[in-house]
């Protein structure tokens, strides 16, 4: 489920550059094999999203991704997991649409269910477990061996056996209707666009919130080099590449704070901070466009990538 | 020093003749080593009189008597072929053993009277005692998650686990290990209340909800009867 690691003592934090060139890309067809695509669409739930691009295409990228389609909306609902597998809510929102949920609570300390894809993903402590009786992997460092054990329990809810009166479906009813059976608060999605008439949501009174992006224009920066050196790519030199990659990505960073640091004339005390944008820097200006809220990747940026042929360079930054 | 043996004698002989002269050593080692004679049963050689026959003729013949006097007990392949313990065919019907199942609802009221109402520790010592045949059971919690859900009468209560039959005429066998089951004992006032017009929900009394925790349950019914059981500490929760 996570596109990424989450970091633990055994294992420190990865940062993976990638340097090639892109092709034409057609905004209707994507590509999904190679990278940045894959690590684009393996992007899972998103909770804050920038954009980050240089002032001459803010116009082309504002119209394309903020003037032209609404403002990304999810739903906040206090339903029970017995009331998702069943009924309207199951054969028009799980069986023929394509949302994403995810309840409330923290992966690895309380138990949490999420759905994306169709698949409901249950992350459970091992009473809960044993009091289910569905079969699942364990999850986490230790796995089975800890002090309290824990279980990740997967289905695959648009599968031909997920129907009333399936063996394997009523188990999941049967285990939501005694171990799971309490009303839990989730964050709704609804990626397909399209809502069904009458919404079966609208039982559970949904609270709607919406995603408006914050547009930041105008801001001065100084702009380093975007560019590895050639030498660097051809030598294959990795020290060089590594720092260049880290220069740039503190770079980002700093502009997607929105710290003063970046600022061309900025005069700060270097007794307080001596950072100093990787030299060599031109002076240019940034807009910065980003969303907060329960979003699903490819719905808020759709034409992200592919828009970018347009500008010279672009950043986006998703964040769980 | 060698006390490497000549090929012939071996190292037996060479350790006689260090200790004896050589015609004793010759003569010990014949007599005593090479001749010496292995007695395959204890009873041969065979007894040189007829009286000492007779006598161990009849002591083999007591002995043989009082071994097959002495019960014993049976063992699993000769258990599984008398099948003493198989509910036939024709058996193993759920509708069968609901009639046991209102004699243990009975039963066990008059096991746990008033306590029924007030739960806690005499209700829980009095059905840790009591029969569990006939009770209607159902998995809640097990280490084996294809265990939960089961649900259906008890039919037999050994050691280690449960045989109970389904609605669906299925006899399952579930070890107690691991495993907790739940019971839900009607209230007195419900069964009673039967044969008369049915009581709105709101005033129907509730039933007694037990969960019994499988891994302290692991003895035999008579077993449990005398057994004062005190709190463990258990491994699984």
């Amino acid at each position: 489920m996570l596109a990424f690691q989450a970091p633990s003592v055994y294992q420190a934090s990865k940062c993976y550059f990638t340097y090639g060139k892109m092709g034409h890309v057609d905004p209707k067809q994507p590509p999904s094999k190679s990278k940045p695509w894959t690590t684009l669409l393996g992007q899972d739930f998103v909770h804050r999203l920038d954009l980050i691009v240089p002032e001459e295409a803010y116009e082309a990228v504002h119209a394309a991704v903020v003037q032209n389609r609404e403002a990304p909306q999810f739903k906040r609902v206090v339903i029970s997991l017995r009331d998702v597998l069943s009924g309207d809510f199951f054969t028009e929102y799980i069986k023929k649409g394509n949302i994403m949920m995810v309840s409330e609570g923290r992966i690895g300390i309380d138990n949490v269910y999420c759905l994306k894809d169709g698949v409901l993903t249950m992350f459970l402590d091992k009473e809960t477990y044993e009091r289910a009786g569905l079969v699942g992997k364990p999850h986490g460092v230790k796995g089975k061996r800890g002090l309290k054990p824990r279980w990740v329990v997967e289905f695959a809810l648009k599968g031909d056996s997920m129907f009333p009166g399936k063996k394997g479906f009523e188990r999941l009813v049967y285990a939501s209707k005694n171990a799971l059976s309490a009303p839990v608060t989730w964050l709704f999605c609804n990626v397909a666009g399209t809502v069904p008439t009458p919404d079966p949501l609208l039982q559970h009174s949904p609270a709607n919130h919406t995603a408006t992006p914050d547009i930041l224009q105008s801001v001065e920066a100084a702009i380093p080099l975007l560019q590895p050196a050639a030498e660097y790519i051809e030598s294959g030199a990795r020290d060089d590449l590594e720092s260049f990659s880290t220069e740039l990505y503190e770079w980002l960073s700093l502009v997607r704070l929105e710290s003063p640091r970046i600022n061309p004339r900025d005069d700060i005390d270097p007794f307080l901070c001596r950072y100093h944008a990787p030299d060599p820097v031109t002076p240019g200006k940034l807009c910065k466009i980003s969303w907060q809220g329960y979003l699903e990747f490819l719905a808020t940026v759709p034409n992200a990538p592919s828009c970018g042929h347009q500008t010279r360079w672009e950043n986006i930054s998703c964040g769980r | 020093m060698k006390v490497r043996p000549r090929k012939k004698e071996g190292i037996g002989a060479a350790l006689l003749a260090k200790a004896h002269s050589a015609e004793d050593a010759s003569r010990i080692f014949t007599e005593k080593v090479q001749q010496r004679p292995l007695f395959l049963t204890p009873s041969s050689p065979p007894p040189s009189d007829a009286r000492a026959a007779r006598r161990r003729a009849q002591e083999k013949k007591k002995e043989q008597r009082k071994k097959a006097l002495k019960p014993k007990p049976l063992s699993a392949t000769q258990r599984r072929k008398l099948g003493l313990y198989d509910v036939p065919r024709e058996g193993q019907k759920y509708a069968v053993f609901e009639a046991l199942h209102t004699l243990w609802v009975g039963y066990i009221h008059e096991v746990l009277g008033s306590e029924i109402y007030t739960g806690g520790e005499g209700a829980a010592a009095k059905l840790a005692s009591a029969d569990f045949h006939g009770a209607e059971v159902e998995i809640v919690r097990s280490g084996c998650v294809s265990r939960v859900g089961i649900k259906g009468i008890v039919i037999k209560d050994s050691k280690f686990a449960f045989e109970v039959i389904t609605r669906k005429n299925r006899l399952k066998l579930v070890p107690k290990e691991g495993t907790v089951f739940r019971l839900e004992i009607p209230s007195p006032k419900q069964t009673d209340d039967k044969s008369q017009a049915p009581t709105p929900a709101k005033e129907q009394p509730e039933s007694m909800v037990v969960e019994i925790h499988g891994e302290q349950f692991q003895f035999r019914s008579d077993d449990r009867a005398s057994r004062k059981f005190r709190t463990h500490f258990s491994k699984i929760l």
